[in-house]
């Protein structure tokens, strides 16, 4: 029996987990790699969810109509990019509690336009699958968390390839270090950045597509993510990309004992916890570079 | 004439003007050195040639094969992009990327990336320290090493002129003398077209085809070895401010 509770715990947990690591993996590129503070992360993703569940409903699949809403985010975001260097980064040194307060900003204008489209009600999307679970044993996987699940480590690798062997990917790494040493190189620093966070806001749409599918969203479910998403960042190590899928299931299965073990209302604040810890005892992350 | 030139540049830091009037030029296959001690304007001359620092007045163009490009006000990377690739003065390397990694992130750039497997042969052949390293991460390897993976980043540009501030900086004597051998080698083997800084002037004038003295932001003095040995005792007289005439 507790076996069986145990095993079950630690098999949500890690699906929560891979959820968790998707929708943090658009900020291990803006905030981990690029140094953005860019707290309207989750935001971007439940627009990603909202804009799923409005093709969803004409009878698109919600994971695969967001493959092609990820062009869209990712153009979304580059315009959206150079707004804000122009406004803020071009003014001499990039002020971090400048950047906090716009993106503050931007993620209430956002809700309220998701809000005045879609009302404060709660939406979800309709498939098949969702209902019906996977059983292994003793443990019951239903397929609204496993589905969704599998996007994360599909998404992770996918760029983690892409930073490891393209000759963007070498550059959006050395980005964040010393712009002037790509200038030297020949290439562009305001257009990796660019590219960059078009690729962070594109990752939104995809993860916004597997987080309704999870569940229902209404136009404020991002606030709840925001601590967590940067929780995983900085857990995983700053810029690390293998690490946030790590992380992002430490924190889900930390939170799925707790609940199951402990009392279900202390789980919020486990996401809190080992980010402060992490702060206080291993800054670098479990895999970040030493700075 | 294939050549880079500048004319009549005038630059410097908000107020503050620290070049004056400067003209030289650095013709196809020479190995010119711009010499002078600390605080007299090289370094702002190179980075003014590179975009770093917007001229005030003047102009800086790469008249080459029949074309003449403006390069005044361009951004940094267009001008490495019209063929001029810089080994900046403390290096700018990426410490977290490996040897290979840095080399790519050059030769990816758009005048590098039709040659880049030959590119990157070429620097390895040339450098074959850097390719028992190629994977080790730029930051951990040793000052001469940087300097020489530096060099090997600016050939990835596939440059036409290739601009080098200040080599010997923050290395031991004796690897100066290896970074310059390095230098002077390239230049014979690949008949590189070369503008150097350097305040090490005895080992620069050594190598150099040609050389120009600063002070106070002017060109005080112009050396030429077709004219003859280069007189050290002359330019130790020109460097500390006895301004010959």
């Amino acid at each position: 029996m507790i076996l069986e509770l145990l095993a079950n715990a630690i098999s949500t947990g890690v699906l929560l987990g891979c959820i968790y690591a998707a929708l943090a993996l658009g900020l291990a590129v803006s905030f981990g790699l690029l140094h953005i503070p860019n707290i309207a992360h989750p935001v971007f993703v439940v627009t990603g969810a909202f804009a799923a569940t409005v093709f969803n409903a004409m009878g698109f699949d919600p994971l695969l109509v967001s493959l092609p809403l990820a062009l869209v985010f990712y153009g979304a975001g580059i315009a959206f990019f150079e707004f804000y260097s122009r406004i803020y980064e071009k003014r001499g040194e990039s002020d971090t509690m400048q950047a906090l307060t716009l993106f503050f900003g931007v993620s209430l204008v956002i809700e309220t336009v998701l809000v005045m489209q879609f009302g404060a009600d709660q939406r979800s999307t309709d498939v098949d699958y969702v209902g019906q679970s996977l059983t292994l044993g003793p443990v019951v996987m239903p397929y609204r968390l496993l589905i969704p699940a599998l996007v994360a480590p599909v998404m992770v690798t996918a760029l983690w390839l892409y930073l490891k062997y393209t000759y963007a990917g070498i550059a959006i790494r050395a980005v964040a270090h010393d712009e002037r040493a790509l200038s030297v190189s020949g290439i562009d620093p305001g257009w990796i950045k660019r590219h960059a966070f078009g690729i962070a806001a594109a990752t939104a749409a995809i993860s916004g597509a597997a987080l309704v599918i999870v569940g229902p969203i209404d136009p404020f479910a991002g606030r709840m993510q925001i601590g967590r998403a940067f929780a995983v960042v900085i857990l995983a190590g700053m810029g690390s990309i293998p690490g946030t899928l790590a992380a992002g299931i430490l924190i889900g299965v930390t939170e799925a004992l707790v609940g199951a073990f402990g009392s279900p209302s202390w789980a919020p604040a486990v996401a809190f916890t080992m980010l402060l810890a992490t702060l206080a005892f291993k800054p670098s992350g479990l895999f970040g570079a030493a700075r | 004439m294939n050549r880079l030139v500048i004319e009549g540049l005038h630059a410097g830091y908000g107020a503050v003007t620290v070049l004056r009037d400067v003209s030289i030029e650095v013709r196809e296959g020479e190995f010119v050195a711009l010499l002078g001690t600390n605080g007299n304007g090289k370094s702002t001359l190179l980075n003014t040639v590179l975009g770093l620092v917007k001229p005030t007045a003047g102009r800086v163009a790469l008249e080459w094969d029949g074309r003449s490009v403006d390069l005044t006000g361009l951004a940094p990377h267009a001008i490495v992009r019209e063929g001029i690739a810089i080994v900046p003065e403390g290096r700018r390397l990426v410490p977290t990327l490996s040897v290979t990694e840095n080399l790519l992130l050059a030769g990816s750039s758009p005048r590098g990336r039709p040659a880049i497997d030959d590119n990157l042969a070429y620097c390895f052949d040339t450098f074959p320290m850097l390719k028992e390293r190629r994977a080790q991460l730029a930051g951990t390897m040793s000052g001469g090493q940087q300097q020489l993976l530096a060099i090997a980043r600016a050939l990835m540009c596939a440059p036409t002129v290739l601009v080098i501030d200040e080599p010997s900086v923050g290395l031991a004597p004796i690897v100066v003398g290896q970074v310059f051998e390095a230098i002077a080698h390239l230049q014979e083997t690949a008949r590189l077209t070369i503008l150097m800084a350097e305040q090490s002037f005895f080992q620069a004038v050594d190598v150099a085809s040609r050389a120009y003295v600063m002070s106070h932001g002017r060109i005080i003095r112009t050396l030429d070895r077709a004219d003859g040995a280069i007189d050290h005792a002359e330019i130790r007289r020109a460097m500390m401010g006895v301004a010959a005439a």
